[in-house]
């Protein structure tokens, strides 16, 4: 058996072919075309996700910490994905992918703030230097955070404590995963270039971050004391 | 946009366009310096950003390389002032949502006219002058050159609430100490502002 497995070797009893089958037109062509005309609305998840949106079941402080570092990254990929569509510069397969991934990080956003409650960390200050205001700049970013967030929570779920959390990364997990093999498609990079990922630890992660410069410190609108020097 | 680092505003998105503006990194307040974007374009794999600046002659715009200047902003409001009819009106998603009556300069030192915008906002200071907050904005008296840091116009409360509305000041817009502080809690530093 090579190492990468072919559905035959995987669907041996024909349940997934079946499934497919089920699901109907579920071509490149069809889901864009349904993708262009959507709201930016999600579907579907809710069971899951109801599982864990009470703050209480995060309760341990470790996982509590997992969760922030999460929405972290999360409110990263938000913001960068809203801002790239607000920009302008994006078209076509490409705008369509900033679309429905930044609705997918936003929803990923809010999932995680209700569940932290008021033990969510606030949402930084970002500047995408560019990255969002080129298509081609966009796209390489884009590779990058995808595959970079899938390391993230792989690197992350072993260390979690409570199974309702576990289930609820995993479940974001995989949806990063798609969003890595779509960006790389269009990038003309292999979607799955090996059959077991990396993951990547939290320090490694937000040294990756770091490098990128994205998040910074909130501009100083405010000052007090002294006197205002205005002509009055 | 926050300005990052020491940088020239140009008459056009060119590095051999006319110089109209050199900008630093902070307020004379001590606030980060920001600036209003209004358009961006690319021009030879430079990306350059068109800003409203904080200069005179007031209503001067340059173009700025985008990696001198931070994140972008967004914000959803908008003050109209009224030289004429002594009202400030704020607009959220271009509805109104505050109005109160103003002051505004003197004759003989006019509040300017055209689009600015909301710099920064400052509290706890020594001066019951200004009342209890003030914003600063971009627009500068184009009559008090000489004033101490450059003669910019703000918007803040007064000792002397009698006066308004009428034309009262030195070019700043008053407001009653009540409606400043109603004002500040609706806008935010960034807002554009436009007096009529």
């Amino acid at each position: 058996m090579s190492e990468l497995l072919t559905l035959d070797e995987v669907d041996r009893d024909g349940a997934i072919r079946e499934t497919m089958a089920a699901i109907g037109d579920d071509s490149r062509a069809g889901f864009l075309k349904r993708s262009m005309l959507a709201t930016g609305g999600i579907v579907g998840g809710g069971a899951l996700l109801a599982a864990i949106a009470s703050p209480a079941q995060a309760a341990t402080a470790n996982d509590v910490s997992i969760l922030n570092f999460a929405l972290t990254l999360e409110y990263l990929e938000a913001e960068f994905y809203t801002e790239a569509v607000a920009m302008g510069a994006l078209s076509g397969e490409v705008l369509a992918f900033a679309r429905i991934v930044g609705a997918h990080e936003r929803a990923h956003v809010a999932f995680l703030k209700k569940a932290l409650g008021t033990a969510a960390v606030p949402k930084p200050s970002f500047n995408f230097r560019g990255t969002t205001e080129n298509q081609a700049k966009f796209k390489a970013t884009a590779q990058v955070l995808e595959d970079t967030g899938v390391k993230a929570y792989a690197g992350q779920a072993p260390l979690i404590d409570s199974n309702a959390v576990l289930a609820a990364a995993l479940s974001v997990h995989s949806i990063e995963a798609r969003h890595a093999s779509w960006i790389r498609h269009i990038n003309g990079a292999a979607p799955a270039p090996v059959a077991f990922d990396q993951p990547a630890t939290k320090a490694r992660i937000l040294a990756a971050v770091a490098g990128t410069q994205f998040i910074t410190g909130t501009p100083a609108m405010t000052a007090s004391g002294g006197s205002p020097a205005f002509t009055g | 946009m926050a300005v990052l680092e020491p940088a020239d505003a140009r008459l056009q998105p060119s590095s051999r366009a006319r110089v109209v503006a050199r900008l630093g990194t902070r307020t004379p307040e001590g606030t980060t310096n920001v600036v209003l974007v209004l358009t961006r374009v690319e021009r030879g794999g430079q990306l350059w950003i068109e800003a409203r600046l904080p200069v005179l002659p007031n209503n001067t715009t340059g173009w700025i390389k985008r990696e001198s200047l931070g994140g972008y902003n967004a914000v959803n409001t908008h003050l109209v002032v009224s030289t004429k009819r002594f009202t400030a009106t704020l607009y959220r998603f271009g509805k109104p949502i505050f109005t109160a009556r103003v002051g505004v300069g003197q004759s003989r030192w006019p509040t300017p006219t055209g689009r600015f915008y909301v710099r920064n906002k400052l509290t706890r200071y020594s001066s019951p002058t200004y009342g209890p907050l003030a914003f600063g904005t971009s627009a500068r008296s184009a009559v008090l050159t000489d004033w101490p840091a450059g003669g910019f116009v703000g918007i803040h409360g007064t000792n002397a609430p009698g006066l308004i509305p009428g034309r009262i000041s030195h070019g700043c817009i008053r407001l009653r100490n009540g409606d400043i502080l109603r004002l500040a809690q609706l806008m935010l530093p960034g807002t554009p502002l436009t007096i009529v």
